[in-house]
């Protein structure tokens, strides 16, 4: 009987064991698959939101912390070549790259600049759902606040090779930040080719809070743009 | 940020009926878009623009010289809480507005909605200087005809920018004044006196302004062409509101431009 009890705890054991490894390699596994989308998000607005409570923070501190987050959760490769669109393949590498430097620059600076004022008291999310070229959305909803309400959409897509998923959109209220960017950067690029859009980028980063710009002069040219 | 946008537009609307119209905008003209720009249905369609950016130009400095002094003023010497109430109070104003155009879209829910909002504001709300409706989750709709129109599959047009009242297109152009037609001869509304009706439509303008000015500011700020800022966002923005796509989630790939994502164009 103590042989047979002995046996039979053995195997439990050797079960337990088994279970054990299992559940190691699977959480293994687990941990090197990226992380989904909407924890990608969850996790985004709870530093933000962390940030933006924490009053000990001078106003500067709170700018940069922001920014760092941009830095890393947006895809800025990818929305370079979104928002230059058509006018990307006129950049030489040099200038791609260049571009890329100065647009994260910018878009880190205004992503921070306008999370710290856009006051927000708390960001729910709503929903999510997959999209075209395996992208996805995850919506937001934001909660008090003078903006109360209002919806945020984050559209991210996968870096290359089971990568991170990283930010390639932020859509407010229906506003597609890269198609607003876009129109504009086609509007410039269309006065005075893809270049000075460089060029603009890096006076604005060079003043991040200058006054507002002048206003455009009406175009003369008549053509609506081609392309 | 969006809303801040939704908001950069609606003051370029002086007009008291700025809550009717807004941003206007992509699917429809998607499609009429696509010979002329190859890079993506959400861009814009402004075969206009020369046009538009003269008048726009002259908006910009009525607001500079003229809105923007007098809402700084105002916002200096009314509290943030009072000027809350004032919006509250002509946003409940705009009833038939909302109702009618839940109606004609085929929404009794949301009329319903509309019209339980205007009691409880009206009453509790105190003649709709205070909001209670929204903390009891009755939101409130932001229909118009011009939207009316859209979801009936009327093409919105070329952008267009209208003197004084800022961004639009020749579909809620129309919208505006059909909307503005039925306070002519709606009894409550017509017991109103025109210099009060005038002065209270200064008043909501300046105030709308008002509670818009850092955002506007930092929107300026940020922008490489202004013009083409706010006829971005006013097209997406307007569109977005005619397939009510905050309060449904779109169907996958439903989204109108595509191509805005696609890397290689």
């Amino acid at each position: 009987m103590t042989s047979i009890n002995e046996g039979r705890r053995r195997v439990r054991a050797l079960l337990g064991a088994l279970t054990a490894l299992v559940a190691v390699v699977s959480v293994a596994a687990l941990a090197s698959a990226a992380e989904p989308p909407r924890s990608v998000i969850q996790r985004t607005i709870d530093e933000v939101l962390a940030i933006l409570r924490d009053k000990g923070r001078s106003s500067d501190q709170r700018r940069k912390d922001l920014e760092a987050i941009a830095r890393d959760r947006f895809d800025f490769m990818t929305m370079s070549k979104l928002v230059m669109a058509t006018n990307w393949k006129k950049l030489s590498p040099d200038q791609q790259t260049e571009f890329v430097d100065q647009f994260t620059r910018f878009l880190a600076n205004d992503y921070g600049a306008r999370i710290d004022r856009y006051h927000q008291e708390d960001v729910q999310i709503t929903g999510e759902q997959p999209e075209a070229r395996g992208d996805h959305t995850v919506k937001t909803k934001i909660v008090g606040g003078d903006n109360d309400g209002a919806i945020v959409d984050y559209r991210l897509r996968q870096q290359e090779g089971g990568g991170n998923w990283l930010i390639i959109d932020v859509v407010i209220e229906g506003i597609s930040l890269v198609a607003n960017y876009r129109d504009q950067f086609r509007e410039v690029a269309n006065q005075g080719g893809p270049v000075v859009v460089i060029q603009k980028l890096k006076e604005k980063n060079a003043n991040p809070s200058a006054p507002v710009p002048e206003l455009e002069p009406p175009k003369k040219s008549e053509s609506p743009k081609k392309s | 940020m969006g809303r801040a946008l939704a908001a950069a537009l609606l003051l370029m609307l002086l007009a008291d009926t700025a809550a009717a119209q807004d941003p206007n905008g992509g699917g429809v003209q998607g499609v009429t878009t696509a010979d002329s720009d190859p890079a993506g249905a959400r861009s814009p369609w402004d075969p206009w623009e020369r046009f538009n950016r003269k008048v726009f130009a002259f908006n910009e400095k009525v607001d500079h010289y003229a809105l923007e002094p007098v809402a700084t003023g105002w916002d200096y010497v009314v509290p943030h809480r009072v000027e809350l109430c004032i919006s509250n109070f002509f946003e409940n104003l705009m009833l038939p507005t909302r109702f009618a155009n839940d109606l004609l879209q085929l929404k009794p829910w949301k009329a319903y909605e509309t019209l339980w909002r205007a009691v409880i504001n009206t009453t509790v709300g105190i003649g709709g200087l205070f909001d209670p409706a929204s903390s009891w989750d009755v939101y409130k709709s932001d229909e118009d005809f011009g939207q009316t129109l859209g979801y009936w599959g009327t093409p919105a047009g070329p952008y267009l920018v209208l003197p004084l009242l800022g961004p639009s297109s020749p579909r809620d152009t129309a919208g505006l004044i059909v909307d503005s037609i039925p306070y002519l001869y709606i009894p409550p509304y017509t017991l109103i006196p025109w210099y009060a009706s005038f002065g209270g439509t200064a008043m909501n303008v300046v105030n709308r302004r008002a509670l818009v000015l850092e955002t506007i500011r930092e929107e300026r700020k940020s922008a490489f062409d202004w013009y083409s800022a706010v006829r971005s966002a006013y097209t997406q923005n307007r569109e977005n509101r005619v397939h009510d796509q905050a309060a449904a989630p779109a169907k996958p790939g439903a989204t109108p431009d595509e191509d805005l994502y696609d890397v290689d164009q």
